[in-house]
């Protein structure tokens, strides 16, 4: 980990960004002395987004999900790009479905949101070695299981119960592709989360949001998304 | 039949009955045991109308619906776990735990049902009780009339699998919309997402064993393993989602969303009486 610019040498552009106004502040009052947590935040790249806004309502539980399938998305985009090493035929031609089965959940909440569709969000798998096949699989398992339990709830969070519907039709598709990546890895174990009385997981969205950050180092405002 | 107990029953299973019940909290608890026996059924029935908007009965006949395809699978699993030389071993311990999981099925509709004021479904030729309980393989005929020998061919037991499951997300994802909006519809859907990886299971193993139509664990199109199941599967191929083309939709590079995929991104839903009439034939009358 490295500072790479002082306050001084940062673009005026960039300064007029909230975070980093705070990072001027940080250095002349703790003359770089501070504890982990700020630290931390001081590393971020310059220009990061802050806070990025979900909205209320429906249309932050739409963006909710929009932000869990670009994070899938993403992930298998570099998995089909850069794929493991052993993946034979069949292994690719299901990662490059579940790819473009993600695209179409993206795209999809994209345009149900319209204007209102949050910003991309950037992605972080530095926890996953793309070119190790029990690495892929596995975070693909847990990836999909966050996926799993915040849509399960999400979808009777909606005022507008058309969304509730359609958009319930996408839980077990997503568990079947967890079901898949984890008996892929370790064979009958399709069913790891699914607790004593057959129960797949769901949490709140927040929840959810928050498990995703294991993927994504994303500072969300979700204080009006329903929980 | 307690009034306390059916109420702390229901609110086992949906921690807001009682705000549902709009704010008669203490009305309900000073019931206690005061209320007659007779007058429950009356007046959970109305109570039920206000918190889910449906009558009891919309509510029970679904319940009993689904526990009712629960039986059917717990009954068809376990007889297969217990048939000796059916499942290879390697393959054993993961329809165990699917049996496991349609058992806990049955019991978790039971108690709702019973919680909701209604009667649980009982299959026909059911033994009460046995040691098996609720096993019950004198209600179904899993050959179909002699078409299939699921419990003698492992490639018959696993199409039959993945039919029954895939058929069973479908039913759910129609019948949780009668519960939207009460805790129930999460719980469905959760119940829905481990049927849904039941299916999964059964699908990639018969397309390791190559099985002639590569099935991927999840949906494609409407392709059944064999005709004789293309009705379980029709709609499966729709790719208009809320008035939006999946098809139409930019997908990888410059390239639109692949029908295959588009349609298995989505699973749909199929209404009662179209899977009550494709379970049928596996019913004893």
């Amino acid at each position: 980990m490295k500072i790479q610019n002082t306050p001084a040498e940062q673009p005026a552009e960039e300064m007029e960004n909230g975070y980093d106004i705070s990072r001027r502040h940080f250095f002349k009052l703790t003359g770089g002395i501070a504890g982990i947590g700020l630290f931390y935040a001081s590393c971020k790249p310059p220009g990061a987004p802050t806070n990025i806004f979900l909205g209320s309502g429906d249309t932050a539980l739409l963006n909710f999900i929009y932000i869990l399938q670009q994070i899938e998305a993403a992930f298998y985009i570099q998995a089909v790009a850069t794929p493991y090493y052993g993946m034979d035929h069949l292994e690719l031609l299901a990662i490059t479905d579940v790819r473009d089965q993600e695209i179409a959940h993206r795209e999809y909440l994209k345009k149900l949101l319209g204007n209102d569709a949050v910003t991309n969000i950037s992605a972080d798998f530095s926890s996953v070695t793309f070119a190790e096949r029990a690495s892929v699989l596995s975070k693909a398992g847990e990836l999909e299981d966050i996926v799993v339990s915040g849509i399960s709830s999400a979808v009777n969070l909606f005022t507008n119960k058309v969304y509730s519907l359609a958009l319930s039709k996408m839980v077990s598709v997503e568990a079947r592709h967890s079901a898949y990546f984890k008996d892929m890895h370790t064979w009958n174990s399709f069913g790891d989360g699914v607790d004593a009385k057959g129960f797949d997981k769901a949490v709140p969205p927040r929840t959810a949001l928050e498990n995703m950050n294991a993927f994504s180092h994303t500072n969300y405002d979700a204080s009006k998304l329903p929980n | 039949m307690n009034f306390k107990n059916i109420l702390h029953e229901i609110e086992k299973n949906d921690p807001e009955v009682y705000e549902k019940l709009s704010g008669r909290r203490d009305v309900l608890k000073s019931f206690g045991s005061k209320v007659a026996v007779v007058a429950l059924p009356v007046v959970l029935g109305s109570l039920f109308k206000k918190a889910y908007g449906k009558t009891t009965d919309v509510v029970v006949d679904s319940l009993n619906f689904m526990l009712e395809l629960e039986y059917i699978e717990y009954t068809f699993y376990r007889t297969a776990t217990n048939t000796g030389g059916l499942i290879p071993a390697k393959d054993l311990a993961g329809f165990k735990t699917i049996e496991s999981h349609e058992k806990a099925h049955i019991q978790f509709f039971i108690d709702t049902i019973i919680a909701a004021g209604g009667t649980p479904f009982v299959p026909k030729h059911y033994s009460h009780p046995t040691t098996n309980a609720p096993y019950v393989p004198a209600a179904y005929d899993f050959t179909k009339g002699g078409a299939y020998a699921p419990f003698a061919n492992y490639n018959h037991f696993l199409m039959l699998a993945q039919v029954f499951e895939d058929t069973g997300v479908r039913a759910y994802n129609e019948q949780s919309s009668i519960f939207w909006g009460s805790a129930l519809y999460t719980q469905l859907q959760q119940i829905t997402a481990t049927e849904a990886r039941h299916a999964a299971h059964a699908r990639l193993i018969r397309r390791n064993l190559g099985a002639v139509e590569v099935p991927a664990p999840w949906v494609t199109n409407d392709i059944a393993p064999i005709t004789d199941f293309l009705a379980n599967y029709d709609g499966e191929q729709n790719t208009k989602q809320l008035d939006v083309e999946i098809t139409a939709l930019k997908g990888h590079k410059d390239d639109n969303i692949p029908r295959l995929s588009a349609s298995a991104a989505f699973d749909e839903p199929l209404n009662k009486a179209t899977v009550v009439s494709l379970m049928k034939p596996f019913i004893l009358p």
